[in-house]
C-alpha cells in the first residue's frame, strides 16, 4: 500500500473512491448470509456487537467479514474474537486483489486548475466465512474449529520430513534442538521409510 | 526478560516518565526451511525474491508465508504476487490465528518495578503450493 506523499499525488485531494462490487469467493451461500464489510475507519467494538447479536440466534448458521487494504487486519482480528467467544467455529479464508477507482481533483487554487485524475489501484483483500455447520475441509484455506497448533498437523509435519528423507537429503528425522527453543513432535516412522 | 515483575491483564495507559516500553519478541515458532516470515524491515522485492526461490527450487512442494500484525498485508501481497507469477499453476491456503504478545515495562525510576503486560496481535499463514495437474 502506498502513502500518498512519494506516488506524486501531493498536489490533489481525494474526492472519490469506489469498490469494485464482487461476488463472495465461497461456493452455495445463502442469499441472505450476514456480510460483515470492514472499513479502515470501522470500531471492532461496533463491528462485534453487531456480529455477535447476529450469531447469538439458532438460526443463523454463517457469517462472512470482509476487507481490502489496511481493514485486512482488522478483519482478521474480528475473525478471530469471534472464535474465541463462540466456539467450534469451522472457517475458510479467501485471498484476492479488490479493484478501486479513486478520483483525484487538483489542490492548485489558481486557474487552470487542471483535469482530474482516476487511479486504479489493486489492493490485496481477504474474505472469511465462519460457519457453525461443517464446511468441505477440501477447500483451500479451510481451518477446522479449535485447532491448538493452527499451522500444521504432527502427522503433516512427520510427512513433509519423510518425503525429504527418500529424495536421499541426509537430515535427523524431528530431532529437537533445545538451542532455539522450537516446539518439535518426536514421532516414530514407519519402518519402511527408516533408512 | 523482566520475568520477577507483575503482569497486567487489561491495557492501561503507561506514563513515559514511569516506564520505558520494550517489546519481546514473539515466541519462536517452528521453522522448517520452506517457512518464511515476513517482516516490514526487509525490502518487500527481496521478500518476494526469496519466495520465488523457494519455490522454483523444486526442493519443496510447497512453502508456508507467515505474517504478524502489520506484517499481514505484506504476506498476503507477497502471496497473490506469487500466485499472478506463477501461470495459473498455484493455489493459496490462508489460515488465520493469534499471537500472544508480551511487553515489559522498565521502569524508569529507581523505585519503579518492572511490568510486564501482554497483548494479542493477529497473525496469517499461508500455503502457496502447486495444483495438481489432473
Amino acid at each position: 500500500m502506498q502513502s500518498t506523499r512519494n506516488s506524486g499525488l501531493e498536489k490533489f485531494k481525494k474526492i472519490g473512491k469506489t469498490e469494485e462490487e464482487s461476488p463472495l469467493p465461497f461456493p452455495e451461500l445463502p442469499p441472505d448470509v450476514v456480510e460483515m464489510k470492514v472499513k479502515e475507519g470501522s470500531k471492532i467494538r461496533n463491528l462485534m456487537g453487531f456480529a455477535m447479536s447476529r450469531m447469538e440466534g439458532e438460526s443463523t448458521r454463517q457469517i462472512v467479514f470482509s476487507g481490502s487494504g489496511r481493514a485486512v487486519t482488522k478483519t482478521i482480528t474480528c475473525v478471530e474474537i469471534m472464535k474465541r467467544k463462540v466456539g467450534g467455529l469451522h472457517q475458510v479464508t479467501k485471498l484476492r486483489y479488490q479493484s478501486l477507482r479513486e478520483v483525484w481533483e487538483s489542490r492548485e487554487q489558481r486557474e487552470p486548475k487542471g483535469e482530474n485524475l482516476t487511479v486504479h489501484r489493486n489492493v490485496p483483500s481477504i474474505c472469511i466465512l465462519l460457519s457453525k455447520d461443517p464446511l468441505d475441509p477440501q477447500q483451500h484455506g479451510y481451518q477446522p474449529p479449535e485447532s491448538l497448533t493452527g499451522l500444521w498437523t504432527p502427522e503433516e509435519d512427520f510427512i513433509e520430513e519423510a518425503s525429504l528423507s527418500l529424495r536421499g537429503a541426509k537430515r535427523p528425522l524431528l530431532s529437537p534442538s533445545p538451542e532455539s527453543g522450537s516446539k518439535r513432535l518426536s514421532v516414530e516412522p514407519p519402518q519402511h521409510l527408516v533408512d | 526478560m523482566a520475568d520477577g515483575g507483575v503482569t497486567l491483564a487489561q491495557h492501561r495507559e503507561i506514563d513515559p516518565a514511569e516506564f520505558t516500553l520494550r517489546k519481546r519478541l514473539p515466541r519462536k515458532l517452528p521453522q522448517r526451511r520452506n517457512d518464511v516470515y515476513v517482516n516490514m524491515k526487509t525490502d518487500f522485492r527481496a521478500q518476494l525474491a526469496r519466495c520465488q526461490r523457494l519455490l522454483e527450487g523444486g526442493e519443496f512442494n510447497e512453502i508456508c508465508i507467515h505474517g504478524l500484525g502489520l506484517a499481514i498485508n505484506r504476506a498476503i501481497n507477497i502471496a497473490l504476487q506469487l500466485q499472478g507469477n506463477g501461470l495459473g499453476a498455484l493455489r493459496l491456503a490462508p489460515n488465520t490465528s493469534t499471537v500472544e504478545l508480551v511487553d515489559d515495562l522498565e521502569p524508569e525510576t529507581d523505585q519503579g518495578e518492572p511490568v510486564s503486560r501482554t497483548r494479542n496481535n493477529s497473525a496469517i499463514h499461508i500455503k502457496v503450493f502447486r495444483a495438481d495437474p489432473q
